[in-house]
């Protein structure tokens, strides 16, 4: 099914938007981008059928367009769930590598990328105090901050009293150290049946030999 | 309703009236003097922002590349040829056309007025006697003019004339909805709206409806096709936009 090109060109204006936006409010990015000039992405998704090409240009803006005829730096190409699957990694650059998406092309830039997106420092008291004023702006984003600050910690925590659980009180997995060494001795048992079975091997070639 | 190309040898369509060659761009000048100050301004709202999105559309289905030379007929107040002005860079050259000097002069004062004026050069010419060297230019857009213009053909065949062989042309229009739901709302839409929001704006909504017949006394996508074709360009395709509201005719000289 062909979209509609202007839909798709609204789409390309919000999300071009929004990026320049996070980049302008992120001070240093848009020096660090400039150096990444010339390179345009090509994002083909299979289904839904849509071709997306983001270019970085010479001034650090980030343009992304529907429509390319000249050749990309590099191609990513799946589906929306590999894309998905993709952003949402806690790795975004191993799931790039190991997962479904394929990638032609040089594939330096998109490291740099990542390095760059993950130095992105954004002021949001910048938009607050342009709208609210500098000092309502400002207590606004103390308190945007704090709860920010609280919700990671209190996420941290939790992620880590629900490990000690699962070990230490539920008893509902061994802790890592056992299981290392369980693996290990698997590995170890491995080995040791691959060597008898090789001895077995030779033993049954010699008696073979010797009957002959 | 006839969406065929009805130009003859004695007469054209101004909107839903037939009057002699001659005395179409005299009529189609009025009507850009009248509506020039406010063109800009009506266009947001007619359109909801969306020839926005579809102007966007045809600068990315140009491929202009730095260095090129592009030409924007009925260019009018500038908004493709400011775009082009970044593609181009300061080696390529924009030509801003318009037959219509109020126009231009808006166009001018707003290209001024960003500074984008340095590669950008600002021409008075009918787009079928267009007063530029053969094969001397790498892309011609047209947008929301071709219906304007009184001999359609003879303007294509100058287009084709003066872009270098390979070169592309672009024709943005208002074309035929695809779906008849769409197109009796989009009639509706603009047969008594269109009038109105004219009335309100520039207190002429005369040359608004005039605007809604010659949209609809257009070629449709196929017929435009055929004349493009005919006109010498190869490669010809169009692309849709909202629904068949609006269609993009490229073609590549040959």
């Amino acid at each position: 099914m062909e979209h509609d090109p202007a839909v798709i060109a609204g789409a390309c204006v919000v999300a071009e938007s929004a990026i320049m936006r996070a980049i302008n409010l992120s001070s240093g990015t848009r020096n660090q981008l400039k150096s990444l000039y010339p390179l345009t992405i090509g994002v083909n998704c299979s289904s839904p059928s849509v071709d997306l090409y983001v270019t970085i240009n010479a001034d650090g803006a980030i343009t992304i367009e529907s429509y390319r005829e000249e050749a990309t730096t590099v191609s990513l190409a799946g589906s929306w769930k590999d894309f998905l699957g993709v952003a949402a990694a806690a790795d975004p650059a191993s799931a790039l590598i190991n997962g479904n998406v394929q990638i032609s092309g040089d594939t330096a830039p998109l490291l740099q990328i990542q390095t760059v997106l993950a130095d992105l420092d954004i002021d949001w008291e910048a938009p607050l105090a342009e709208t609210l004023g500098p000092i309502a702006g400002h207590q606004l984003a103390t308190v945007i901050r704090a709860v920010t600050r609280t919700s990671k910690n209190t996420h941290r925590r939790l992620k880590r009293q629900l490990s000690e659980f699962i070990l230490e009180e539920g008893r509902l997995s061994p802790p890592q150290a056992e299981q290392d060494a369980f693996f290990t001795a698997v590995d170890d048992l491995v080995l040791r049946v691959d060597r008898a079975n090789s001895r077995l091997k030779r033993i049954k070639k010699r008696l073979d030999g010797m009957s002959g | 309703m006839s969406t065929q190309d009805n130009t003859t040898d004695e007469t054209t369509d101004f909107g839903f009236e037939r009057v002699k060659k001659e005395e179409k761009a005299g009529r189609v000048r009025e009507v850009f003097d009248s509506v020039a100050s406010q063109y800009d301004l009506m266009n947001d709202l007619m359109s909801g922002g969306l020839h926005r999105l579809w102007k966007r559309f045809t600068i990315e289905l140009s491929a202009v590349r730095p260095g090129q030379t592009v030409l924007d007929i009925a260019g009018g107040t500038g908004d493709l040829a400011a775009k082009f002005s970044n593609l181009v860079g300061k080696d390529g050259n924009v030509i801003l056309a318009d037959i219509n000097a109020a126009m231009l002069s808006v166009g001018r004062d707003r290209l001024i007025d960003k500074g984008t004026l340095n590669n950008i050069s600002v021409v008075q010419a009918d787009a079928q006697f267009l007063p530029f060297e053969d094969n001397s230019i790498d892309c011609i857009t047209i947008a929301f003019g071709l219906r304007n213009v009184t001999d359609k053909a003879k303007a294509l065949a100058s287009m084709n004339r003066v872009l270098k062989p390979g070169g592309r042309l672009l024709v943005l229009e208002f074309s035929k909805p695809a779906s008849p739901l769409l197109s009796k709302i989009y009639d509706a839409y603009s047969f008594s709206a269109l009038p109105a929001m004219g009335k309100i704006i520039t207190n002429d909504a005369d040359s608004y409806r005039y605007l809604a017949e010659s949209i609809r006394k257009h070629p449709d996508q196929e017929t435009l096709l055929e004349m493009v074709e005919d006109a010498g360009f190869v490669d010809c395709r169009y692309h849709n936009m909202t629904g068949g509201i609006v269609a993009v005719h490229r073609g590549i000289k040959g």
